[in-house]
């Protein structure tokens, strides 16, 4: 079934000088078989997403997290505490506003929102269009699946590794809902049709999927022809399975063509990513340790969300979050330094997350335990007001300052990955009026939101705090989107950009 | 088969005029058939798939495909997506089952059922692949099949290792297609377009999956090669054989858990799994011991309380030790499974219960009605206030009482304020949480009944009028058929719905005498596009 593998004379000999007995096959004595290509450093784009808004209901106080200071040099507030010395790697904007439909004469503005609140800011934040208020979707191919359109590699295209797609929170944890779309923050567009992009919840699928083909390095001859022998029969089992998938298609209905047809096409997909050759191992590209068994999926969440400590303190509404992203940050970081993807997307918590807080390691020792969930931080489900909601953003900024540390600390080139690298985090939702409940200093806002952009990738000079009153968060993604090799210019509705980041 | 067994009977049986039941299924040509299309496994229908093919436990779909959606039920296949996530977790899934499962040597030699003369026996891997590819793919093999498995057989000479071949059989059947989907392709229908009759095959993965919620047994299998799935009496013993098995109760307790909402609850694990084992053991006594009414599981004067329930619900003088007893409920004002702690943490919100949550509950999953969701300009995030009370109904009646929120809320709020004295975990309360000033009076109001509007008190009093209403029957059959079909109803499928909760009033509500009803029902043997 398998084709053998054909040497060209001169690959072969090529590959002889120096060819160590045993050894797998050498990436240029392959002859029609694709490798993960590492020339000059590619740009890349990852987009970081927390699901909370960024003060709490009726809290009056001044912000934990914008800076007070406006342009370099910026103050941290205990949100930002975890950037440390990165907020030289960093910009923040802040002022930015997606339009609702009560300032539009009751209608949904372009780039907007329907006044009530949660998900609803979701397709004009990630899409730039205005949000369907019967649906719980994405209306428009969201900023990183345009970048990836633009900037993968043909191999990453026809293997369906233009872009990877992680989940941090492992579950919704309410018992009685679902949820419905607040779990997916990467869409393309089929024709007139946003396709959902679900994540990859499992960090050890996450690692087998990017690197299981990876010899691993330093293995003896033996070691290595065992793992070659595994991935062929990997392939031949793929290859069955797909074959099988090929020959019930033409049997079936018209919807079910249509169903079968996409698990064909990702089958495929993954059948080319098994057949790639990966990029040769370097002193940056390594196979990452195994990161071992994921934490196990947690329970919903306790049921009294009001200050019971007790009740948050049991492995509930938690799967060890904390762990899998520490393992997704390792993961991006190394596939974008073997150039396996460009583009990635990490939702580190769901739109109106039910996470349980009370699990995750303190910012500081003194700190009060979290004991509520994500969402509720923000609407008093434990005294605080924004000072605690803002703890609960540190801990998604210390995961976003992990990963562009490990950026930074990987040579490229002659610098860094860091400066090839273009990542903005995005939150759900500002601190403002709310339409809904007609209201000042809400959570449920799209008033004073922010986005932050780090690394230098495409003239991008990071470290400000830039004011952008008034202005769309897409228009920022717009600015980042370009600085990673993208050549439109508006993002879904919402065209414009944010100079000041390259200034 | 079904033209030899009709043959057979023309020759044989010259003189006997052979009872409906045990003709042919034939299709009613006024009768709509209903609409099915290509259903993947739930993650808990494939663990159990899993399972019962492999004897491998380790619920690898659970832990590693995207939950379901649950509404109520989850396995609406109109909701599922192929997508890279769902591959890899099934390339993943399918490699550690098979790795383990030749790490087991007692399992191993148990399932490959012959003794390999060495690492290329065919032989010996064509018999496990025709033995665990018809059980796999619920249908035998075609000869080009077996040798497309056979043909992996290349690694293990290669390894030297017999096992190796069975591993990667296995690895492949179990991302198959045909395991991953319940597909359905029936053969055309003389004179009904777009309509095709399911094989004995097809027709036993819809039973088994149906009634057990995993793959067809071997006898069942065998008993779609002999054509005995053929008429509705043959189904009608398949199916009452999948009734009686231990499998069959563990499926109807999920339904009743997925219907309300208890297969997950947010409390702590030693009463999560007190409160669902108290439900389940009243359902499996009402539709498995019993067999008689099924309207019992809601009137039930009695439960199945252990000392973690009688602690929680506040039974003095429980004696039961650690097993759970039959305790009546006295005096205490409870009654069927609604009082049930399990279905009583359905619907709460803000730290406490939600009277409307609850009414959106009880009106969706127990009157089958549809509740819109709240109009734009309406923050379902904010506690309902009133300047004038700081007492739970008087602000939700005053949040509730302009124009606007009225319509809807009038039909929702007072179902929850009548069953208010059980808090969010069933238990009884006397006064609103940490406001002794506000007693709960437990007074409740449903509209839309037939006579209009009436008052209630307590979960007695709602139960009482819910199986007076008249509509219980139905919502009952339609629950049934979303959970069999995958998806919610459609017009089409109405007459079928009526025509089921016809046979379900006329027969004593027997839930079990409900789905005999539904798979021996000519329409269940066929089926068309949708």
């Amino acid at each position: 079934m398998r084709k053998a593998i054909r040497l060209s004379r001169r690959a072969a000999l090529k590959g002889l000088g120096g060819l160590t007995v045993g050894l797998p096959l050498l990436e240029c004595m392959l002859d029609g078989r694709e490798a993960w290509a590492q020339a000059a450093p590619p740009r890349r784009y990852v987009v970081f997403f927390d699901g909370q808004s960024l003060g709490a209901d009726g809290d009056t106080r001044p912000t934990e997290i914008i800076p007070t200071t406006v342009g370099p040099n910026y103050d941290l507030k205990t949100a930002l505490t975890p950037l440390g010395a990165l907020k030289s790697e960093v910009s923040i904007v802040s002022g930015l506003k997606i339009p609702w439909a009560a300032e539009n004469g009751g209608t949904v503005p372009a780039g907007g929102r329907p006044d009530a609140h949660h998900v609803n800011s979701l397709s004009p934040l990630l899409s730039g269009v205005r949000a369907n208020a019967a649906r719980t979707r994405s209306e428009g191919a969201t900023s990183d699946q345009l970048v990836a359109d633009a900037i993968a590699s043909a191999l990453q295209v026809s293997s369906g590794r233009r872009s990877v797609q992680y989940r941090v929170q492992a579950d919704w944890y309410l018992s009685v809902s679902a949820a419905y779309g607040r779990d997916i923050i990467s869409y393309r567009m089929n024709g007139t049709n946003p396709v959902a992009l679900p994540p990859t919840i499992s960090p050890q699928q996450a690692f087998s999927s990017l690197f299981g083909t990876f010899t691993p390095p330093g293995v003896d001859p033996a070691a290595a022809a065992k793992f070659d022998f595994e991935l062929r029969a990997r392939k031949s089992v793929l290859d069955l399975v797909k074959n099988d998938t090929a020959k019930l298609i033409p049997k079936l209905g018209t919807v079910d063509r249509m169903r079968l047809q996409r698990h064909f096409d990702e089958l495929r997909e993954l059948e080319l990513r098994v057949a790639a050759i990966p990029p040769p191992q370097t002193s940056t590209c390594v196979k990452p340790s195994n990161p071992g068994t994921d934490p196990a999926i947690g329970n919903p969440q306790p049921y009294d969300m009001n200050a019971m400590e007790n009740q948050y303190n049991i492995n509930s509404g938690y799967s060890g979050e904390e762990q899998r992203a520490r393992v997704f940050c390792d993961l991006i970081h190394m596939a974008l330094a073997c150039d396996l993807t460009r583009v990635a997307s990490l939702q580190v918590t769901m739109f109106q997350s039910h996470m349980n807080m009370a699990q995750l390691p303190k910012l500081n020792a003194a700190d009060p335990v979290l004991a509520t969930d994500c969402h509720e931080l923000g609407h008093g489900g434990i005294p605080g007001g924004t000072h605690v909601l803002s703890l609960g953003i540190a801990w998604h900024v210390k995961h976003y300052a992990y990963l562009i540390q490990k950026l930074k600390d990987t040579p490229e080139g002659n610098g860094t990955m860091l400066d090839n690298v273009v990542m903005p985090m995005l939150w759900e939702g500002g601190h403002g009026f709310d339409p809904e409940g007609n209201k000042q200093n809400s959570s449920h806002s799209t008033e004073n939101m922010a986005v932050m952009v780090a690394g230098r990738a495409g003239g991008l000079k990071p470290g400000k705090h830039i004011v952008a009153a008034g202005k769309h968060p897409a228009m920022v993604l717009v600015s980042a989107m370009k600085a990673a090799g993208w050549s439109g210019s508006a993002l879904g509705e919402v065209s414009g950009e944010v100079p000041e980041l390259f200034t | 088969m079904r033209k030899a067994a009709l043959f057979l009977c023309l020759v044989g049986c010259e003189g006997v005029v052979s009872a409906p039941g045990d003709r042919p299924m034939s299709l009613d040509p006024e009768v709509e058939v209903s609409a099915s299309g290509i259903r993947r496994l739930s993650r808990v229908e494939m663990d159990a798939t899993i399972k019962d093919l492999v004897g491998d436990t380790a619920n690898g779909a659970q832990q590693l495909i995207t939950p379901d959606p649950t509404n109520p039920s989850d396995n609406d296949f109109q909701q599922q997506l192929a997508s890279a996530a769902l591959i890899e977790a099934l390339e993943r899934i399918a490699t550690e089952v098979a790795d383990r499962l030749i790490a087991d040597p007692a399992r191993f030699a148990a399932l490959v059922g012959c003794t390999a003369t060495g690492p290329g026996d065919a032989d010996c891997l064509k018999s496990f692949v025709t033995t665990f590819g018809r059980r796999a793919l619920r249908r035998p093999l075609t000869d080009e099949e077996i040798a497309n498995f056979v043909a992996l057989k290349s690694f293990a000479i290669e390894a030297n290792d017999f096992k190796v071949g069975v591993r990667l059989v296995t690895m492949a059947m179990l991302q198959e297609p045909e395991l991953v989907y319940r597909v359905e392709v029936g053969t055309a229908v003389a004179g009904r377009p777009g309509v095709q009759q399911l094989d004995g095959y097809q027709l036993a993965a819809r039973l088994s999956y149906f009634l057990w919620g995993t793959t067809p047994p071997d006898w069942l299998l065998d008993a779609a090669r002999d054509g005995q799935l053929s008429t509705p009496n043959g189904i009608r013993t398949a199916a009452q054989r999948l009734l009686d098995d231990r499998q069959a109760q563990a499926r109807v307790a999920r339904f009743h858990a997925l219907w309300l909402s208890y297969h997950r609850l947010p409390h702590a694990p030693d009463l999560v799994s007190a409160m669902q084992a108290e439900s389940a053991a009243l359902v499996d006594k009402v539709v498995f011991q019993e067999q008689g009414d099924y309207f019992d599981l809601f009137r039930s004067e009695a439960s199945y309380v252990n000392q973690t329930l009688a602690t929680h619900y506040g039974i003095s003088g429980f004696q039961g030790g650690a097993g759970f007893q039959w305790t009546p409920y006295g005096t205490s004002p409870r009654k069927g499974i609604l009082s049930h702690g399990s279905v009583l943490s359905a619907g709460a919100k803000f730290s406490d219960t939600s009277p409307t949550q609850r009414g959106i509950f009880i009106r969706n999953r127990l009157f089958c009605q549809e509740v819109p969701p709240p109009p734009p300009g309406v923050n379902v995030d904010e506690k309902p206030t009133s300047a004038a009370s700081s007492c739970k109904v008087d602000r939700y009646s005053a949040h509730a009482a302009n124009g606007g929120c009225r319509t809807c809320h009038q039909n929702l709020d007072p179902v929850g304020f009548g069953i208010e004295n059980f808090n969010k975990a069933g238990q009884w309360r006397d006064h609103d949480d940490g406001e002794p000033n506000c007693a709960i009076g437990g007074d409740g109001k449903l509209t839309g009944l037939p006579g209009g509007e009436k008052p209630f008190k307590g979960v007695v009093g709602l139960t009482d009028l819910m199986l007076g209403s008249g509509q219980m029957e139905q919502c009952t059959v339609k629950q049934v058929f979303r959970f069999s079909f995958g998806r919610n109803e459609k017009p089409a499928d109405l007459p079928f719905i009526a025509k089921l909760t016809d046979a379900f009033t006329g027969h004593g509500r027997s839930f079990q005498g409900l789905l005999l009803d539904v798979v021996t029902d000519s329409t269940y043997s066929f089926r068309k596009d949708e």
